[in-house]
């Protein structure tokens, strides 16, 4: 009795989500797996094609192919870095610093902007030929590229943007920390390990769930990136398609080109690219992944 | 926890929502329309059979910020004379104008009046538009149009828009750039090597940051008329007709050009699209020529103190490849609306209301009523005038071909602009970049076969 209580409280703060799901997202999953076998325009009725949508995929769009480079370099550099960037933050707001709500909070702003399409808008400005940012390298006699224009480094500025987007990862990871027992590192003092020990073989294991986590949210959000590459880019996933993220391109075809169907067959082949990743990270994870109570 | 009493509130309340939404539709308005003839244009304030309840319409539009103004100073004007009708503007840029309204025909909620460009065949054939052929002549007075106009919104036999404005492609040009150079206007009949040393010269004499053009080699307008000054043809009847070699002149000539200087490099090109007004570097007094369609040179002209001007593109060795003066903008009806008889009236005021044609004034290109183009020609404005002769220039320039757009034209456009991108940022060679393009193309006429 007591169990099924329990188990009735945890599907009550559930339900918010499950009717959400049921009523707003399932439906479309649904059809969207239809409409993935369909010719659809959008305006008139879909009509069936059978697999015609994924050998086109597969075969015939270089453009496809060129959003798919273009994304796995953008997650496969921003998600590393911002963990990376995350930890370090999070590490040096730990040293038992004053006034640390303060810095957590300034930290966590870049977050709490950086979905929205104004900080998008802002840091295109920044970066522009003649932005702000090029404007001081001039101080130091430096001409800097344009940033967002240039083909060859438009999607680093993606990169950054992501990056500076560091806050609620670096939360977690500063959860995390606070979990680990000052005892260990009291006793490691003691037996005289130095820094880089300390944070090898204490920090580093018994922070492994929450990077686990980490890793693995990141690494969904930033396959599904939109927003960014679309302000940025002006929508055109331009120049040349060096911007062209998976997403964007999507909703090009979907929106743009009218090929609902086609794009239908694309959420799917990300939905397969993503489950492949994360089923990777899972059953690596017993390797690396160390809980102190024994992962039970 | 849920308990019965808040699940019937839930119930209610939902059932409220749904009765909200499907409110405005039981006016009794379906019926056709000559059971209302009394809904003529111009109609007095003391509307005859005033409806029970409001009828609240949507209309979308893209523009400038000049053309959001007067319409919904337009749409303001017929609120006051026909108590009982609310119109709520739905306006944007042009870019992602018509991804959000294919979302909107989609879910069955689009605007009940949309403005459209060329491609209104493309949803006309699809029945997302109201067939508007009952209405002309009853309440949409069409008798003072060229015929051409009319043609141009049917299909089928069914008419399914209202001309906004006559327009046409054209070169805008910054008029004090070419003064403060000491450089003539360029006039109608010159050709391509006198676009080359003009550009060339502009940006020698004004120096860096200055540039005689844009890179044109991504914009389609230009290109069409340039195939046509060559004698061959972008487009017409599910073939292209030009080959490989044409496009190879076509980029290699704004090769030329980039590398000399004349035009904007590919970097500037990106950063400040000509298609953004706020962007546009012509309207910042620092590239002297831009393509575009010559009505947007009013929105164009409220943002400078610089003059701006329009010449037709150059002429190549087969003479003027322009293309006849068009319907730049059409309004049509959603096929959803629940109100076509609303729609029909507020269409017919646009066009044909002299108050609303001395609002509206150019904004969407020559009216294509006689009466208020006369109306208009009496007191015209500087830049109105610059718009008027160009589009009677063009009407006697441009040879008597029927205007074909290219069927999935924003597919067209985006593929011509990613071409002529590899090209500028030396990603790919001319050559090889043309290949594709050629073979993009031929998928392109598939597709618009299906």
């Amino acid at each position: 009795m007591q169990k099924y209580k329990t188990y009735l409280a945890g599907y009550a703060f559930l339900l918010p989500w499950l009717i959400g799901f049921l009523a707003l997202t399932l439906g479309p999953i649904i059809a969207s797996m239809y409409l993935s076998f369909t010719q659809y325009d959008l305006l008139t009725a879909p009509k069936w094609v059978g697999l015609d949508n994924y050998k086109t995929m597969f075969n015939d769009d270089f453009r496809l192919e060129d959003s798919v480079k273009v994304t796995f370099k953008y997650v496969l550099l921003s998600v590393p870095l911002k963990l990376a960037f995350a930890l370090l933050l999070a590490i040096m707001l730990n040293q038992g610093l004053r006034m640390l709500h303060f810095y957590r909070t300034i930290y966590y702003i870049p977050s709490l902007l950086g979905g929205s399409v104004a900080i998008s808008v802002l840091w295109k400005q920044v970066f522009d030929q003649e932005g702000i940012f090029n404007r001081m390298l001039a101080i130091f006699g430096i001409e800097g590229p344009a940033w967002i224009s240039n083909p060859h480094y438009s999607i680093y500025s993606l990169i950054g943007l992501s990056i500076w987007q560091f806050g609620s990862v670096m939360i977690i990871f500063l959860a995390g920390l606070k979990q680990i027992p000052q005892e260990l590192y009291e006793a490691a003092t003691v037996d005289g390990a130095g820094i880089m020990r300390k944070f090898a073989r204490i920090t580093m294991p018994l922070l492994t769930p929450v990077i686990f986590f980490n890793l693995t949210i990141t690494l969904i959000q930033s396959f599904q990136t939109f927003t960014k590459a679309f302000v940025i880019s002006g929508g055109t996933g331009g120049p040349i398609n060096s911007t062209l993220l998976y997403s964007l391109y999507l909703y090009m075809k979907g929106f743009t080109f009218m090929e609902m169907g086609y794009a239908s067959a694309m959420a799917w082949l990300l939905l397969a690219i993503i489950a492949a990743f994360t089923g990777v990270l899972f059953l690596t994870s017993r390797f690396w992944v160390f809980y102190s109570d024994g992962g039970k | 926890m849920l308990n019965r009493k808040s699940v019937s509130f839930l119930m209610l309340s939902s059932i409220l929502a749904l009765a909200a939404c499907g409110g405005n539709g039981n006016n009794g308005n379906q019926g056709s329309p000559s059971a209302q003839p009394s809904s003529s244009a111009s109609s007095s304030p003391s509307a005859s059979q005033k409806p029970a309840k409001d009828v609240e319409l949507r209309m979308a539009w893209w523009g400038s910020e000049e053309r959001h103004e007067k319409t919904l100073k337009a749409i303001e004007l017929f609120e006051q004379q026909n108590p009982g009708i609310k119109i709520t503007g739905e306006y944007s840029g042009f870019d992602g104008y018509f991804d959000k309204l294919n979302t909107q025909i989609a879910a069955g909620n689009a605007p009940d009046l949309i403005q459209m460009g060329g491609n209104i065949k493309e949803y006309s054939g699809k029945n997302s538009l109201l067939d508007l052929t009952p209405y002309v002549g009853q309440a949409i007075k069409l008798d003072d149009f060229t015929p051409s106009l009319v043609r141009e919104a049917t299909d089928n036999e069914k008419v399914y828009g209202v001309t906004l404005g006559v327009s046409s492609s054209a070169l805008l040009y910054n008029a004090s750039m070419f003064n403060k150079a000491g450089i003539a206007i360029p006039a109608d009949g010159w050709t391509y090597d006198d676009f080359k040393t003009v550009t060339k010269q502009i940006s020698d004499k004004l120096g860096k940051g200055y540039y005689g053009s844009y890179d044109l080699s991504s914009d389609s307008a230009t290109l069409a008329s340039y195939l046509g000054s060559v004698g061959k043809e972008l487009y017409r009847d599910g073939a292209i007709h030009f080959d490989k070699k044409d496009m190879v002149d076509w980029f290699t000539m704004w090769d030329e050009l980039r590398k000399s200087g004349a035009i904007v490099p590919a970097e500037v090109q990106v950063a400040n699209p000509p298609t953004a007004v706020d962007k546009s570097l012509l309207v910042q007094g620092k590239v002297a020529i831009q393509s575009g369609s010559a009505s947007q040179i009013s929105g164009f002209q409220a943002l400078t103190q610089d003059q701006l001007g329009l010449v037709t593109y150059p002429n190549g060795p087969a003479g003027s490849g322009m293309v006849p003066p068009i319907s730049g903008q059409f309004i049509t009806a959603y096929s959803g609306t629940k109100h076509p008889d609303e729609v029909a009236k507020f269409m017919d005021f646009l066009v044909n209301d002299p108050e609303a044609g001395a609002i509206l004034g150019s904004t969407r290109g020559v009216p294509p009523s006689a009466k208020i183009r006369d109306a208009l020609s009496a007191e015209i404005t500087p830049v109105d005038k610059v718009l008027y002769d160009y589009i009677s220039l063009v009407s006697e320039v441009a040879p008597d071909v029927t205007y074909q757009q290219f069927p999935v034209d924003s597919e067209f456009i985006k593929l011509l602009q990613v071409t002529s991108e590899k090209i500028s940022f030396g990603a790919a060679s001319i050559d090889s970049a043309v290949d594709e393009f050629m073979s993009e193309v031929n998928k392109l006429l598939e597709k618009a076969k299906q």
